[in-house]
């Protein structure tokens, strides 16, 4: 049987990307990203070693951890909710040329700064639906909500996206 | 920006998948995590992990044990084994090196330890022609020869007054000289070594009372020497020492 320290790996590694994505796209830095995204495997590698492992959806338990982290994280601050797509790092494909990592950083920029104006369940929906693939069903389990709740949160949201990014 | 349909705006969300944390940090993150403390269950309190702890060592100290156990009895089973080989045979080094650890063990001296392992080689020889082991009497003189060639060169360089030594190679040349087909009086070493003992066997002697009779076979044995014949010669020193 894998030790917990293995098991663990396995769910850092699934998780890792996913998680500091989702609190990226809700910061106003890289390094607020890290150091948020670290405190939330911290936790919840204390949590999963005190119930030894008996964690039945650590996907769900991670974003439930980061999305707390990232609320705490505005109350320290004591400030609203402001955010900057300024401080942004290079995201795009280092591989492409200058002029279209310029494009591609553009539009990543825009949708971000869209994303980061929206409700947070919108936001919180939209991410995981369409950057983690979370199907609807999960995401009503994980927000405590019926699915079709979810699916017209979704459609609302998606809809303040478009017209976020058409106004920019 | 101008229009763009719900197919756009969903490829551009997930655009926004580029995003992805330094390699470095991910990498650091996860060690400092996973290496913050040694992995505990959490279930056991502190002394009932000490406890499967002292169980979980116990366990590998006993398996270890076994390990070493069997690591042992086959080293002493192959050591024993290889004291009934003989030259020639695939385990005779074995034999060598024990024999030579045993040697350095009891603190015998270079001149005795040669002395002791040629007395052996030669004992090998015998019974390899007493059993008449065809296979094995080619490495059996090989070894004679090398160790009668350690054993004159020491003497050469280290000349040896000890009367109890000399005389045990004596003994040890008169029974390599008896030993049927073995004839290694071509060999130079072992002239060698013949004309020293017999040498210096004659000037012992000489130097000895003796009585009438054993005069004689002294003076048979000086004519012998004279003569070339060292082996004969060692014959007769050897019965007046009787």
């Amino acid at each position: 049987m894998d030790s917990l320290n293995e098991q663990f790996g396995r769910i850092y590694d699934q998780y890792i990307e996913k998680i500091y994505r989702f609190v990226f796209l809700k910061v106003d830095s890289q390094e607020t990203a890290e150091d948020i995204t670290s405190k939330v495997f911290m936790k919840g590698w204390e949590a999963f070693k005190n119930q030894n492992a008996d964690i039945k959806n650590p996907g769900a338990f991670l974003y439930q951890i980061a999305r707390n982290s990232v609320v705490d994280h505005y109350r320290e601050k004591g400030r609203a909710k402001v955010v900057s797509a300024d401080f942004s790092p290079e995201i795009a494909d280092p591989k492409a040329s200058a002029h279209d990592r310029a494009i591609l950083n553009a539009d990543i920029n825009v949708i971000k700064k869209a994303v980061q104006g929206l409700k947070k369940d919108y936001q919180d929906i939209i991410i995981w639906h369409y950057l983690d693939d979370m199907p609807i069903a999960d995401i009503a389990k994980l927000l405590d909500k019926p699915a079709g709740t979810v699916r017209v949160m979704l459609h609302r949201g998606l809809k303040d996206l478009k017209n976020m990014v058409e106004e920019s | 920006m101008s229009k763009i349909t719900q197919k756009q705006l969903i490829e551009q969300i997930r655009g926004l998948k580029e995003i992805k944390p330094r390699q470095e940090w991910v990498s650091l993150l996860k060690s400092e995590i996973l290496n913050t403390k040694p992995e505990t269950n959490p279930k056991f309190s502190n002394f009932e992990f000490r406890i499967s702890n002292f169980f979980f060592g116990l366990k590998t100290k006993k398996s270890f044990a076994y390990s070493f156990a069997t690591l042992v009895f086959v080293i002493v089973g192959l050591v024993g084994f290889a004291q009934y080989t003989m030259p020639g045979d695939l385990l005779f080094p074995v034999r060598k090196i024990s024999e030579q650890s045993q040697a350095a063990l009891s603190g015998q001296t270079g001149l005795k330890q040669n002395v002791a392992t040629l007395n052996s080689r030669i004992n090998d020889l015998a019974q390899a022609a007493k059993q008449g082991k065809k296979n094995n009497i080619p490495s059996a003189i090989s070894e004679v020869n090398t160790q009668v060639s350690e054993l004159a060169k020491d003497l050469k360089n280290n000349p040896v007054t000890d009367l109890e030594t000399l005389k045990e190679i004596a003994a040890s040349l008169k029974t390599l000289a008896d030993v049927p087909g073995t004839d290694l009086s071509a060999n130079s070493d072992v002239k060698d070594l013949y004309q020293t003992i017999v040498e210096s066997q004659i000037a012992d002697l000489e130097k000895t009372t003796l009585t009438d009779g054993q005069k004689d076979i002294l003076t048979e044995a000086k004519e012998l020497y004279g003569q070339g014949k060292y082996i004969d010669s060692l014959e007769k020193i050897l019965t007046i020492n009787k």
